[in-house]
Formats: C-alpha cells, structure tokens, sequence
C-alpha cells in the first residue's frame, strides 16, 4: 500500500465527502418525513388511506434502489417531474428509505402498551394530543435501533449516486482508479470514510438509547 | 337522579358473547361494586361506559348525555367523536394495570389532561396536582418516574391523575389485582375517603370486604348477564342466586368453582389418582418405604 500516494490523492477525494453527508443527510429528513407519513397513513381509520400506504411500501421494498434512483432520473422527467441532479439523487434515495423507516415508525407506534393509548383516550386526548405527546415519545425508543439501522445502510447506499455521476466519494474514488490505474489505495480511503461515517452514527444512536431510555 | 343509565348492552368478542343484554343505572353519589367470575362480562361491561369498548347494542347515558343510542334503523349509534371525547373529561378512569404514562414523571401524568386537554392554567394544574399527590399520600413522590414507583403507587398516582380532571364519575377496573396484596390496603383507603367524599363509584373488584363496606349497590354479572343486584351486605351476606353463592363461596373461602365439566371431574377425582398424575409416577408412601 501506497501511504504517499493516498496522502497526495486524498484532497480530491475528499471534496466528496460534503456531498456524500448532504445525500445521506437530505435523503435521511425527507425518507423519515415520508415514512411518518407513510405510517401514520397505514394506521389510519381510513381504508383508501391504509391501502395507498401499504401498495407504496410493497413497490418501494420489492425493487432496488438503484432502479428507485433511475426511476427518478428517467422516467420522473417524463412525467414532468425535472430537477437538478443532486436534488434527484435525494428523492430517489428519500422515496427508498421512507418505505423502510415507514415500517419502523409503524412498529414502534403500534408496540407501545395498548394500555397507553386507552388512558390516554380515557382521560379525553384526541388522537392528533396522545399521538404526539404520549404515543410517540415512547415508540422513540422502540424505534432507535432499527431506525439507525436503516439510517446506516442509507449512507452506504448513497454510493449508487455515483453511477448517475453525483460525484460524491465513491465517483470521486472510481475516477482515481480509472485514471491512475491503482485501486487498493482510493478504495480503501473510501471504505474508511464510510466507516468514520457510520460510527458517529453508531455513537448518535446510543446517545439516543441514553436520552430515551425509561427511568427506573 | 340517574347519573350513568344503561340498557340492552350487547357486546361480542367474535363468537364470544361477553354481554348478553345487561340494564344498569348509578345514581349521583352511589358506589356500584361490580363482582363475577373471570370471563362473566364485568371488565366490558365497566369499559363500555366511556366507550373504551364499543357495544353492538344497547343505549348508555351519562349526565344525561347520549353516548349511543339504536338509531331509527335499529343499528346502535354512537355520539360524535368530540362529544365522546368531552364526556370522557366526565369519566376518571382507573386501570388494573395502572397504564401510568412512563416517560412522565408523576407530577406530569397528572397535570397533562388537565392543561392539554381541559386547558387549565400550568400553575393552577401544577398546584391542584401536588394537593391531590398529597392526598394520596405521595407528596414527596411528583419527580418520580412510574417505574421508580411500587404498584400501590403508581395506582394511587393513576387515581390522581383521573381526580385531578374532575370528573362526575370514576370507573375502577379491578385496580388492586396488579398490585402485591399488602399494598392493596392504601389504595382502598383512597377509594374509601373518595366514596365518603360523595363520588359517584363504578366498581369492577374481587375486595369483597371493599364492596361490603363502601359499595351502596352490588352487581352480581356472569355469562353476560346480571345475575343479581341489591344492597351490598344483603347480596355478599344473604345471595338468592346459586351461582351467586358458588362465587362468594369460591372468592371467600378459596373453594374450587368447578366451573366446567373438566374441572368438575378433577375435583371430583381421588386425591391420590391426581397426586400420581401431578408427579408422573406412582406414589412412594413412607409406611411402605418402612417396611422394605
């Protein structure tokens, strides 16, 4: 292994990196946005509602999400729907996680104690009151774990981006190794970056287990 | 004056038909106790009159407001959803198992109805919910989490936290049965004073000795209908019914119910055929050990 060489190569790739981050981040918001929709829509009393929300979820988990990434990059403009690149990228990336967290939310509002939502009802909150501040707080903590899970596999997955040329760092890596014929040293560099990435995400979820653990 | 008036009250469970047609009124001031065995109905029957549980049919007002009625073509109707909201502002419940919200402390379980919902005043909240912490005796107790308190606690906190939207009503679900027995007696104290006080008492409970002494009326309810209803120390003294007298005597003396034809057979059977059966083997006796 080449250190000088990864030393000399690593500003440019590092360039990417921003942009990797504001994937993941953009995509991370408007994904768990969607998926709060998604399952809010899915325990509705309405049954259209609930249909639409499950028919998205079958359709968002049975297909890649780089086709999810074409979809939106090829067939959306057709449709009339054009943006910049990066903004694309995003929702193509939103639309595949909101389908994941979509499921995590669910499972954490509806594991709360059924016996929460009918003291809740007993005492004359409306469904908009208990939801938000008795249902949710606890299904946070219910949620942390497979949330971060997803959120983790996200940040990886924004490395399809490269091939409809974001260049964010696996783009920036791919053109080290097609124009200086090496491939060990920028992708090991990569592999590192996601990796530090990923941490400070595993850090911020035990931070979470931590804030929203029950008291005893 | 009738203050919860209920009649023809049906309620299936799939197959199950928990409530076969139950009629039942509670006047202002009076505490109903509510008995029968696991199964007979009490629990739905209770849940049903802040609509907890939805019945198939029958008509329940509380406070002279209609709850649900049958409507013109004969299908129970139900009061709009707000109006059902705000009649259950009425309606203190507490539940077997406490259902204290966890993430709040004791003093916020208590103060969170009556500011979010009633739109009370925070301080004013605040001041009403450390009398009624004191009350119950758990003054030093309001930065409590629910988990750092025992389950006559936490119940005597749930009681709070239904007294402090002052309702008209309170519904107790079988409140002592989730809790260690020694710690029963606190929380009866509580319903004691508040029965004393003037509330008006719907109570599902296996006390006996509760019923007898505070409950004005006592409901006798199995198979989904109400088997016998009087006085308190008439009906738990002197009960006509004998499926009345088979409870009492299995809930007092710990008598075996027998309630089908299994049961009936197991309890029938010879101790020492069901002694072999408990240990797989047959019995070793210690005269017979003596004599090998």
């Amino acid at each position: 292994m080449d250190f000088e060489f990864i030393i000399e190569e690593f500003p440019g790739i590092w360039e990417g990196v921003p942009v990797t981050i504001g994937l993941f981040a953009w995509s991370l918001l408007y994904g768990t946005l969607g998926g709060l929709v998604l399952a809010l829509m899915r325990l509705s009393r309405f049954q259209p509602l609930r249909a639409l929300s499950a028919g998205i979820t079958w359709v968002g988990r049975g297909i890649p999400p780089l086709i999810i990434l074409f979809i939106t990059f090829f067939v959306f403009p057709e449709l009339g729907l054009t943006l910049e690149r990066f903004p694309t990228a995003v929702l193509g990336l939103s639309l595949w996680t909101a389908v994941y967290q979509g499921e995590v939310i669910r499972s954490g509002i509806i594991g709360v104690d059924q016996g929460q939502w009918e003291a809740a009802e007993a005492l004359g909150m409306s469904g908009r009151h208990y939801m938000r501040r008795i249902i949710l707080p606890q299904g946070f903590r219910i949620m942390i774990p497979p949330y971060f899970g997803n959120a983790m596999t996200l940040l990886k997955q924004t490395s399809i981006a490269s091939i409809v040329t974001i260049t964010e760092i696996t783009l920036l890596a791919q053109r080290v190794i097609s124009f200086k014929f090496v491939s060990l040293e920028p992708l090991l560099t990569i592999a590192f970056i996601y990796l530090v990435l990923n941490t400070i995400l595993q850090f911020a979820q035990m931070g979470f287990e931590r804030t929203f653990r029950l008291r005893v | 004056m009738a203050l919860v008036k209920v009649e023809g009250l049906h309620k299936s469970f799939k197959d199950n038909h928990v409530l076969q047609g139950v009629d039942f009124s509670v006047d202002q001031g009076e505490v109903l106790a509510i008995i029968g065995p696991s199964g007979s109905g009490k629990t739905t029957m209770l849940r049903c009159v802040n609509l907890l549980e939805r019945p198939d049919d029958g008509s329940i007002e509380v406070d002279g407001k209609v709850l649900c009625a049958p409507g013109p073509d004969g299908k129970i109707a139900f009061a709009p959803r707000g109006e059902i909201r705000r009649a259950r502002e009425e309606m203190g419940m507490v539940f077997q198992r406490f259902n204290l919200f966890p993430h709040m402390t004791a003093l916020q379980n208590i103060t969170e109805a009556p500011v979010n919902v009633k739109r009370v005043d925070k301080a004013a909240a605040k001041a009403r919910a450390r009398e009624l912490l004191g009350a119950v005796g758990l003054g030093h107790k309001e930065d409590a989490y629910p988990m750092q308190l025992s389950g006559g606690q936490q119940q005597r906190v749930a009681i709070a936290r239904a007294l402090a939207m002052e309702p008209k009503l309170m519904l107790f679900d079988e409140v002592t049965s989730a809790v260690d027995p020694e710690l029963a007696g606190e929380i009866l104290l509580v319903m004691k004073r508040l029965a004393k006080a003037g509330m008006t008492m719907l109570v599902v409970t296996h006390e006996m000795g509760f019923a007898a002494e505070v409950a004005d009326r006592v409901i006798f309810i199995d198979h989904g209908l109400i088997q016998e209803e009087g006085p308190a120390r008439d009906l738990l003294s002197k009960p006509q019914q004998p499926r009345t007298q088979a409870f009492l005597k299995a809930v007092l003396e710990r008598a075996p119910m027998a309630e089908d034809e299994d049961s009936r057979a197991a309890v029938a059977a010879p101790d020492e055929t069901v002694e072999e059966m408990l240990l797989g083997h047959e019995l070793h006796h210690e005269d017979e050990e003596e004599e090998a």
